[in-house]
């Protein structure tokens, strides 16, 4: 305001001032009508309620607490009495000797606040409210408080482990968690709800550890059990379940952004191919409880940490995943983006066009964090027993162009970087905690040569042979009498395929051997007389093209009736010559043989031409630079990283985050209720080594958890915490896409439990019963039945919705593998009873509807919910076939009420 | 359970005493739990903000709108823009004619390609046009020849001849739904916006229905206000006309809706446990609307109540354009029965049936027969139902064609200038607003950007675009644009 720009200080004085009042004039005439209006309406409430909001939103991002522009603040009435270094901003009771009015109704876009591009100019109306309020003699609220200042914001404090408070409900209190949480409570006037059901923890914690249903005998088990401790064996059984593994690996793929590969059609743009990999790593980290700052610094930078544990590098799909084959700033711009809001809670994408209007992160910090990906590129990696890197392959990412430059976009365009200037990797000064230093990474041979792990040359070999097999498999199914010469020709290739491989082979391994020796000087001549064998077997493998190919045309001329456009004689003359090139280079010299493939670079096509870029290399030493971010974001002292895990694992267990605005911790986002929760966690997980299952065991094992989620009983608590912000009552969560249709295949016994692999594609899913988190999903391909139950958004999932629409009832009323479902466990409820029950007599209907309610939602129903079912039961046996529509034949009552159950809200729910 | 310490679930929200001041019951509950979730979007501290609450912000000129939209591009000089300039100087290059400028660098500078491949390129040999064209009704508007019966319409209709889009490449589908270019990411399109802001006209159906083959673009609009406000695909065949929209075991109906009572009872006894529990009664309303829907969505499809006379005017007795036809057709049905935004794509294959990079005569021949009865009965037929006053109509596509030839007888990608048009719901018929230079390669005068369409539409529908914004989530000036009010009757 004040001071925009440095010219402006040049304009000071009467002259200045007279000339924006003619303005002002100007740009206000006809408005003082509503200035009236807007004062009659209590200047204070103006203020307060409109104008207060309105600076906010429209200035305060440079004349507030995050930065002061010409020395201005705006953010109270007696800051802007004050003002800044082109003196007060307003004068009470003389709007038109104020400046903040005349700068906000400047005609001159080159005058006006807020600056053109930086925001929307005030309406006129806005402009009289402001000069009407002033004009009342600008009232302030008692006691106004300025914006705090960025570096007391709380997100970017230390964290410090708080004091675990001693409190009057002590009996409650199972572990610190509840003791924070208690204390709110007793300051809020707030009393928890009592624990919920034995049976409804069972299911809770099978539901929230593995994703699946506990099955009916365990259940009858610990309810017959006296141990006092069955809770925490039970927790500790299902964080060693493999399964476990596989339903949080499911979460954090959701905030991780696991994607399979899309494109057009056939044509890969998006992601990577084979990339499940990268959740095959997920799944065993957890499951083996890898900390999680190392699951960070792997998937950052495996690379440059473990270049040569092709295991780790599946955790760099991470960053492979961002692959985008046409547009090199969108890929990193997703990079930047989700590096910030899912490892950091920092909004870091809003500013790539602008410095930050929140926090304090000026645009070239945007850029700054970009140098450290601007580098890496994507390979894929070849796996043992797979020669072939479209049927298999790692996708790991490789620093590809060390030099590559980073310049700031003006205003964020692409088409306008400052090349005045490389911007040089770095973090945002205030969690520049500690230096960075970045330091190149010498890499192994076997990550620059890939070809030199000892399974590519097996894969190579399996796979010739492979082809030769073929070729002569070929040859003898030709029927007696045909012409045999294009088979034999191609069993020739095939063969000196083989051969032209296997020296080949030898001869990389020699130079290897002698390379590993140092000895310097010209290579000896064992080594240089395998290369001239390799280089030999490969003109043969050429000359045997040669002959298939002349074979190929001598074919075709004898199919053929005369050669009217002389094609084919054409072609003979040309195969011919080539043949006779062939034979003519077999001994010509030479020891520079094709090197064999062992991981293939991804290619992009940024250059926006028809061709494809060129290739780009694997270097033999990486910038560093991601090992360098991995291990400053992983630093302990790191006031973000922390809370921004323990805040996803949370919402996860308990229904609702700390922090709901999960990917913002700055100063736009919200505050946490509960910060000792979050810090006392956060400290936990920190000196646990980074373990998620401890986190995990905390968290689960604290009263809290184990509350009941009904509010009924709680009416006075209710009435005072309607939404249970300070946490006195469990929240239900509605199961997830994929959960939903695993404890179907679950209950019903048909879940398929293999683990790991490649996904089932979209055409196979309707028949597969694997987990769904193996199913194919992309941004385009995504299954019909998961879809209709929130399935996660690939390009950005930090918190999956829950919603309840009609769609969801179609879906689990009318879906086959529903329908499937219910029949077999009808099937398999009565089979139960058939073998439980040593005489003949088959189960009764009450019996079977208390089965079915234990194994579909994990309780016995109550004598009212027998009784419905019970009439239910009878009204479907009385109505079948009474209905000309189409019905299976057969008594299906039992399956119609396991289906209705499926369909329960609590089938869906976890309470 | 949507709660979170800003948005709580148990604040009755306006919308809810709105749809039970309405009288809609129940359906209200499922509907009021979804704005609950809507409130959860807002990203940060919404001080003042509140959901919408179904009702129009303005008195409304329209209720509904039919989105017709043509994929691949439709050649604009070849529909509603002619250029006769084009033949006159077809075979020469741009350079040789007295309008080289509009190669000018500076004025091609606006192109921003998702995905820069071989097409979108500039194409310097003028290529002539492939049909004709005359002028049509009061109006005397000119229309191609490939369009006769969409010409017969034309004093009912608002031809848009100076719109222009940023992507020279297919993800302008896209754009031209959200507004944005993909290089910003993806935003919720103009039907799901339509959606959230406005409350529903039939509770017994979804309001926001997409036909047709939605080809290169993503298959979704309510990207950050929710999968809520995704479009609910419906496909014309009465015995499977949704997803999931009837059994796929066998399964009696009367066997169903028993079971669909037990549901409804063993979740009201599960309710009363947990009192009070919202979202329990959202599913207990959701389920009583998937139980109407499955009815009342395949009559949406059954035309077996629709007169010879009325079959024949969509043309579906004519092999070449009875898809589209019976795609129309339903949409008046749709229209009829209370669906707020019907959004129909046409043309599958590739990136869209209309991108005729080659042979574009033939390509554009074949197309327009499939689409051009069914659209000028659709208009003719909601005039005599007196439904065309209420129903926007909108004809578009993603960009136009190349003034200059690709191969010898195509057209390449055109982000700077394409027609669109609209008619009906307060739309003024019978004009041709703002205009290409003679070549039709830049959009010269009243230039659109495709929100200014959107706008458009919003205004019609009594929604400010601004009122609808979410917190946290700041959408910018081009984002809402302009309506274009020389078009409005």
């Amino acid at each position: 305001m004040a001071g925009l720009s440095p010219t402006r200080s040049l304009h000071s004085g009467l002259a200045w001032l007279a000339c924006v009042a003619v303005r002002l004039a100007v740009s206000m005439g006809g408005l003082s009508a509503v200035a009236v209006s807007a004062v009659a309406a209590e200047p204070l409430a103006v203020y307060t309620d409109t104008l207060k909001p309105l600076l906010a939103e429209r200035c305060y991002s440079c004349h507030g607490g995050l930065k002061q522009e010409a020395g201005l603040r705006l953010d109270t009435v007696s800051l802007m009495r004050q003002g800044g270094d082109s003196g007060a901003a307003i004068a009470a009771g003389q709007a038109d000797a104020s400046l903040l009015l005349s700068r906000v109704a400047d005609a001159d876009p080159s005058q006006r606040m807020p600056p053109e591009g930086e925001g929307e100019p005030l309406t006129p109306e806005q402009v009289a409210q402001v000069a009407a309020w002033i004009a009342a003699g600008a009232p302030a609220p008692a006691n106004e408080q300025p914006e705090s200042s960025p570096a007391d914001h709380w997100a970017f404090q230390p964290r410090v482990r708080p004091a675990v408070p001693a409190v009057a409900n002590a009996a409650w209190v199972k572990n610190p968690i509840d003791a924070f949480l208690s204390q709110a409570h007793q300051q809020q006037g707030l009393s928890p709800q009592p624990e919920a059901s034995r049976a409804m923890l069972i299911r809770r914690l099978h539901l929230d550890l593995i994703g699946l249903p506990p099955e009916p005998g365990l259940i009858a088990d610990i309810e017959a059990t006296a141990a006092s401790d069955w809770y925490e064996h039970l927790v500790e059984r299902l964080l060693a379940d493999p399964r476990h593994g596989e339903r949080w690996g499911r979460h954090w793929m959701d905030v991780w952004r696991y994607s399979d590969w899309w494109g057009l059609g056939e044509e890969h743009r998006n992601s990577q191919k084979h990339i499940w990999h990268w959740r095959d790593w997920i799944v065993e980290s957890l499951n083996a409880d890898l900390p999680y700052d190392e699951m960070l610094r792997q998937m950052l930078a495996a690379d440059e940490l473990y270049p040569d544990d092709p295991a780790k590098l599946r955790a760099t799909g991470y960053l492979a995943r961002n692959f985008f084959v046409y547009n090199r700033h969108q890929w990193l711009d997703e990079t930047v983006e989700h590096v910030g809001k899912g490892l950091l809670g920092l909004t870091m994408n809003c500013s790539k066009c602008h410095d930050h209007k929140y926090d304090p992160i000026p645009q070239a910090d945007y850029y700054r964090l970009r140098a450290f990906f601007e580098p890496y590129h994507v390979r894929l990696d070849m796996v043992p027993g797979e020669a072939d890197l479209s049927r298999d392959g790692i996708p790991r990412v490789f620093d590809g162009v060390c030099d590559a430059p980073t310049y700031l976009f003006v205003r964020g365009e692409e088409s306008r970087p400052d090349r005045s200037r490389s911007i040089p990797p770095g973090v945002p000064e205030f969690v520049a905690f500690r230096p960075i230093s970045i330091e190149p990474v010498p890499l192994p041979k076997i990550a620059s040569e890939p070809e030199r792990q000892p399974w590519a040359a097996e894969a190579h070999m399996a796979s010739a042979r492979r082809a030769v097999a073929a070729a002569e498999q070929a040859v003898g199914e030709i029927a007696a009498g045909k012409d045999t010469t294009v088979a034999e020709a191609k069993l020739a290739v095939a063969r000196a395929s083989c051969t032209s491989l296997e020296r080949r082979i030898e001869a990389a391994r020699a130079r290897w051997e002698w390379e590993e020796l140092k000895t310097g000087g010209d290579q000896p001549p064992l080594v240089r007389g395998l290369a001239r064998s390799a280089v030999r077997a490969e003109r043969e493998l050429a000359v045997a093209s040669a002959r298939q190919k002349l074979a190929e045309v001598e074919v075709r001329k004898k199919a053929t009736d005369g050669d009217p456009k002389g094609a084919i004689a054409a072609d003979l003359t040309s195969a011919r010559g080539e043949l006779e090139s062939a034979l003519a280079a077999v001994d010509v010299p030479g020891e520079s043989f094709t090197p064999l493939v062992g991981a293939a670079w991804v290619q992009t096509h940024f250059n926006g031409t028809k061709g494809k870029d060129p290739i780009v290399a694997f270097p033999a030493v990486s910038t560093g630079r991601r090992r360098a971010l991995a291990e400053w974001i992983t630093d302990p002292r790191h006031p973000l990283t922390s809370r921004v895990a323990v805040n996803h694992i949370w919402l996860r267990h308990m229904g609702q985050p700390l922090v709901t605005t999960m990917f913002d911790f700055g100063r736009k986002g919200n505050a946490p209720l509960n910060p000792q929760v979050l810090d006392w966690l956060a400290s936990e997980l920190v000196d646990s080594g980074w373990s998620m299952k401890h986190l995990h065991r905390l968290i689960v094992t604290s009263a809290a958890y184990r509350m009941a989620s009904s509010p009924v009983g709680g009416d006075a608590t209710a009435s005072r915490d309607p939404d249970n912000r300070f946490l006195w009552r469990r929240e239900g969560i509605r199961l997830e896409s994929q959960a939903v249709r695993d404890c179907m295949l679950a209950i019903a016994g048909t879940l398929d439990s293999t683990m790991g692999g490649p996904p089932v594609p979209t055409a196979e899913q309707a028949a597969s019963r694997r987990r769904s988190l193996y199913f194919f999903h992309s941004n385009i391909d995504r299954n019909r039945f998961l879809t209709a139950f929130d399935e996660a958004d690939v390009k950005e999932c930090y918190r999956r919705d829950q919603s309840i629409v009609p769609q969801q009832a179609l879906a689990l009323s009318n879906a086959a593998l529903v329908h499937d479902s219910a029949a077999a466990i009808a099937d398999r409820l009565g089979d139960a009873s058939a073998a439980a029950a040593s005489t003949a007599t088959t189960l009764d209907d009450s019996g079977f509807t208390a089965r079915a309610f234990v194994a579909i939602l994990g309780r016995r129903p109550t004598a009212a919910e027998t009784a419905v079912c019970l009439e239910s039961l009878a009204d479907w046996r009385g109505q079948a076939s009474a209905d000309g529509t189409p019905a299976p034949a057969g008594d299906h009552s039992r399956m119609q009420l396991v289906w209705s159950l499926l369909n329960h809200t609590e089938f869906l729910t976890i309470r | 359970m949507c709660g979170t310490p800003d948005h709580p679930s148990l604040r009755v929200p306006a919308r809810r005493r709105f749809l039970h001041g309405m009288g809609q019951g129940i359906a209200g509950v499922a509907l009021a739990a979804l704005l609950d979730r809507d409130r959860g979007r807002a990203l940060a501290n919404p001080v003042g903000w509140t959901a919408p609450d179904g009702r129009p912000h303005f008195a409304p000129r329209a209720k509904s709108v039919i989105w017709l939209f043509m994929n691949g591009g439709v050649s604009h000089m070849e529909s509603f823009d002619p250029k006769p300039m084009l033949t006159k100087y077809g075979g020469r290059t741009i350079a040789e004619t007295p309008y080289a400028d509009v190669q000018n660098p500076e004025k091609l500078k606006l192109e921003r390609a998702m995905v820069p491949d071989a097409n979108g390129q500039q194409r310097n040999v003028l290529f002539p046009l492939q049909t004709g064209f005359r002028k049509h009704g009061q109006s005397g508007i000119e229309v191609s020849d490939w369009f006769p019966h969409v010409a017969r319409q034309i004093d009912r209709i608002a031809v848009v001849r100076s719109m222009w889009t940023t992507d020279s490449n297919h993800m302008a589908q896209t754009q031209f739904h959200t507004g944005r270019n993909m290089l910003d990411g993806e935003f919720p399109t103009l039907g799901a916006w339509v959606h959230y802001g406005l409350g529903s006209l039939n509770d017994n159906l979804p309001q926001f229905v997409s036909l047709g083959t939605r080809e290169y673009w993503n298959k979704k609009d309510g990207l950050y206000l929710g999968p809520a406000h995704d479009a609910v695909p419906l496909r014309i065949d009465p015995a499977n006309p949704l997803d999931f929209g009837t059994p796929e075991r066998p399964m009696s109906r009367q066997a169903q809706e028993q079971g669909f009572q037990l549901i409804k009872r063993l979740n009201s006894l599960a309710a009363a446990d947990h009192a009070p529990d919202p979202a329990t009664a959202a599913r207990i309303a959701s389920y009583e609307l998937a139980f109407r829907m499955q009815s009342s969505v395949p009559d949406l499809v059954d035309f077996s109540q629709e007169t010879e006379e009325t079959k024949t005017l969509y043309g579906l007795d004519q092999p070449h354009c009875r898809d589209f036809g019976m795609q129309l057709l339903a949409a008046r049905r749709m229209v009829e029965r209370g669906v707020r935004f019907i959004q129909i794509q046409h043309g599958g294959g590739g990136a869209g049936a209309w991108d005729a990079h080659g042979d574009l005569r033939n390509n554009h021949t074949k197309l327009s027969l499939a689409v051009d009865q069914p659209i000028g009965a659709l208009l003719e037929d909601l005039h005599r139902r007196g439904l065309l006053d209420e129903t926007i109509v909108v004809f578009a596509t993603e960009f136009g064609r190349t003034p200059g030839s690709q191969g010898a007888d195509g057209r390449d990608h055109h982000p700077f200038a394409f027609s669109v048009w609209m008619a009906g719901g307060g739309v003024r018929g019978g004009i041709a607003h703002g205009a290409t230079d003679e070549l039709g390669f830049h959009a010269v005068e009243h230039r659109h950007y495709v929100t200014d369409i959107h706008a458009t539409i919003l205004k019609l529908l009594g929604l400010d675009s601004h009122r609808l914004e979410i917190p946290g989530r700041k959408r910018l000036a081009i984002d809402h644009g302009l309506p274009i009010e020389a078009i409005l009757a």
